[in-house]
C-alpha cells in the first residue's frame, strides 16, 4: 500500500517541478498588471477569449497563524510543494477516506494541471485580514434556521432531495457564480460576440451567456441557480453583476439577495485577473472581495455531462437502504432472542 | 537560517490549504470500508463518462466461473487533457483492481488502485505516452 503512495509522490514532485518552470507570478504587482493592453476582438472588445484555469492551492480564507498578505516566492513554492504531496497521498489506507479512486491516476490532482503561482496567502483581499467578515445578526439567525431545516429533513441519504446539490449534478459550491477552483475540472472557456460574453464552466458544464447591452435584470421574482447576470466594460475590465440568486444555493451561506460583482482583466498574454465582490448585508457585516489569477491552459474542454453517468447517486441510496435493511434485520433478531 | 524560519512559518497554512481532494459525492456512502476487494480482471468495456468513469471487467472466480464487475474511476476530463482517449485502454486489457465493494453488495466497486498486468499503475506517472506503447495483454 505504501509503495503506491511513494510512486505517486515521485511523479507528482517531478510534475510539479517541471510545472513551476513555466509558472508566472500573479497577483503581487498591480502596477505591472496595468501595463498590459489586451488585443481587441473584431467588434472592439478587449479579448478575453480562450481556455483558462483558476487552479490554485491558495485558500479562500487566510490560514490561521499566517499574518501577512503575500508569501515570498520561496515560501509560496514550499506551500505548493507540501500541498501537492499531501494531495497525492490524500488518504490513509484502511480509513474511510481511502474508499476512493486514486486522483493521481486520473490526472485529477492539482499538480497535473496548469497553475499560476499566486503569492497571496488568501484569495480574500478585502477585508485586509484575508478572512470572511463576521456574520450579521440576520446572517447568524438564517444559518441557525437553515441548520434546523436540514436536520428536520432527515439524513443526507434518506432521500434524493437531501443529497448535496453537487451529488445531484445541479451545482457545485465552487461553480458559483462566483467561480472558484476545486481540485479538478477547473477549466473555463470564454467566447465573445458582439454584445455578449459567454463563460463556460467545465465542472457541471454551465454556460453563462452574459449580455452587454445594458438591459435590466430579470424581474425580482425570477430566481435562477446562477442568477441574472449583466455585463459591461469599464476600460480593460469586463464587469459582470449578478443578482436574482436562489435560496436553494447559498454561496458561503449567503442570502438569495446577494449581489455579486465580478471583474475580469487581462493582465498578460496568458493571464486574466479575476476579482469578485460579494455584497450581502443580510449575511455579512461588510462586503468582501477576493482575487485569483486565471492562467491560459490547453483545451478542448470535454463536456462534463454529470447527470448522464451519475450512477454514484443510485449506488449511494442503494447502499443506505441495504444498511437500513441489515440494521432492521439485526434489531429483529435481537428482539426475537430476548 | 532565514529560509528555514520561513518554511516553519508557512507550515500551518499548508495544512489548511491541503485539505483532501473532494469528489462530488461521498464515496464512503457508496462503498464499504469493510469490504476491501482485490480482483484480477479483463476489461470488457470502459465507460469514459462523467461525473465518474466506469470500468467493466470479467473476473474469473476460484470456481472458474466468470463474474462481471463494474469499477468506478475518475472523471475523464483531465485525462483527455493529458492525451488519454477512449482508445488508450483496449478491451481485453488485463488489470488488477484494489478497492472496495459497493455497500449494497452487488458486483460494483471503487478502483482505489488500478494496475496493469506488467505492474504499471494505470495512467499514472506521466505514463500516458508510455501506455500507448503497451500492447494489450502483453507481459
Amino acid at each position: 500500500m505504501s509503495q503506491r503512495f511513494r510512486a505517486g509522490s515521485g511523479f507528482v514532485i517531478a510534475a510539479m517541478l517541471s510545472g513551476l518552470a513555466t509558472m508566472s507570478v500573479a497577483g503581487q504587482s498591480r502596477a505591472t498588471a496595468k501595463a498590459y493592453t489586451a488585443p481587441r476582438t473584431p467588434d472592439g472588445q478587449p479579448d478575453l477569449q480562450g481556455i483558462w484555469t483558476n487552479n490554485t492551492f491558495t485558500p479562500l480564507e487566510r490560514p490561521k497563524g499566517v499574518t501577512k498578505e503575500f508569501y515570498t516566492r520561496e515560501e509560496a513554492l514550499e506551500v505548493i510543494k507540501r500541498a501537492t504531496l499531501v494531495e497525492s497521498e490524500q488518504t490513509e489506507p484502511g480509513t474511510v477516506a481511502d474508499v476512493h479512486y486514486d486522483f493521481t491516476q486520473f490526472g485529477l490532482d492539482r499538480s497535473q494541471e496548469t497553475m499560476a503561482l499566486n503569492l497571496r496567502t488568501s484569495l480574500i483581499v478585502d477585508p485586509p485580514a484575508g478572512r470572511l467578515p463576521p456574520l450579521s445578526v440576520e446572517g447568524q439567525r438564517r444559518a441557525a434556521d437553515r441548520a434546523a431545516a436540514r436536520k428536520a429533513r432527515g439524513g443526507t441519504h434518506d432521500a434524493v432531495q437531501n443529497e448535496p446539490l453537487g451529488a445531484r449534478c445541479i451545482l457545485m459550491d465552487r461553480n458559483g457564480p462566483p467561480m472558484l477552483a476545486g481540485a479538478y475540472n477547473n477549466g473555463y472557456q470564454i467566447m465573445q460576440a458582439p454584445g455578449y460574453v459567454m463563460i463556460l464552466t467545465e465542472m457541471l458544464h454551465d454556460a453563462r451567456i452574459i449580455p452587454l447591452d445594458g438591459r435590466p435584470h430579470l424581474p425580482a421574482n425570477v430566481r435562477q441557480w446562477t442568477g441574472s447576470y449583466r455585463g459591461r466594460w469599464e476600460g480593460q475590465t469586463l464587469v459582470v453583476e449578478t443578482t436574482n440568486l436562489t435560496d436553494k444555493f447559498a454561496f458561503q451561506g449567503a442570502s438569495e439577495n446577494m449581489r455579486l460583482i465580478e471583474r475580469f482583466t487581462r493582465t498578460a498574454e496568458d493571464t486574466i485577473l479575476y476579482r469578485f465582490t460579494v455584497e450581502d448585508p443580510a449575511t455579512w457585516t461588510s462586503p468582501w472581495s477576493a482575487e485569483v489569477p486565471w492562467k491560459r491552459t490547453t483545451g478542448p474542454i470535454f463536456e462534463h455531462a454529470c447527470h448522464e453517468g451519475n450512477y454514484g447517486l443510485y449506488n449511494t441510496l442503494a447502499g443506505a437502504r441495504a444498511e437500513e435493511k441489515k440494521a432492521a434485520g439485526e434489531a429483529e433478531k435481537k428482539e426475537t432472542s430476548k | 537560517m532565514r529560509m528555514r524560519r520561513a518554511v516553519v512559518g508557512v507550515a500551518a497554512g499548508v495544512l489548511l490549504a491541503a485539505a483532501p481532494v473532494m469528489a462530488h459525492h461521498a464515496f464512503s456512502a457508496e462503498f464499504d470500508i469493510n469490504k476491501p476487494i482485490k480482483l484480477r480482471g479483463t476489461l470488457t468495456k470502459w465507460e469514459m463518462i462523467n461525473p465518474h468513469s466506469w470500468f467493466h471487467f470479467d473476473v474469473k472466480g476460484a470456481d472458474g466461473k466468470v463474474a462481471s464487475w463494474m469499477i468506478e474511476g475518475g472523471s475523464p476530463n483531465q485525462l483527455i487533457k493529458l492525451g488519454v482517449t477512449k482508445n488508450t485502454l483496449a478491451v481485453g486489457t488485463e488489470m488488477i483492481i484494489e478497492g472496495y465493494q459497493a455497500k449494497d453488495g452487488t458486483n460494483k466497486g471503487v478502483g482505489r488502485n488500478l494496475v496493469l498486468a506488467n505492474g504499471q499503475r494505470l495512467f499514472l506517472g506521466g505514463s500516458v505516452n508510455q501506455l500507448t506503447d503497451i500492447k494489450p495483454g502483453a507481459k
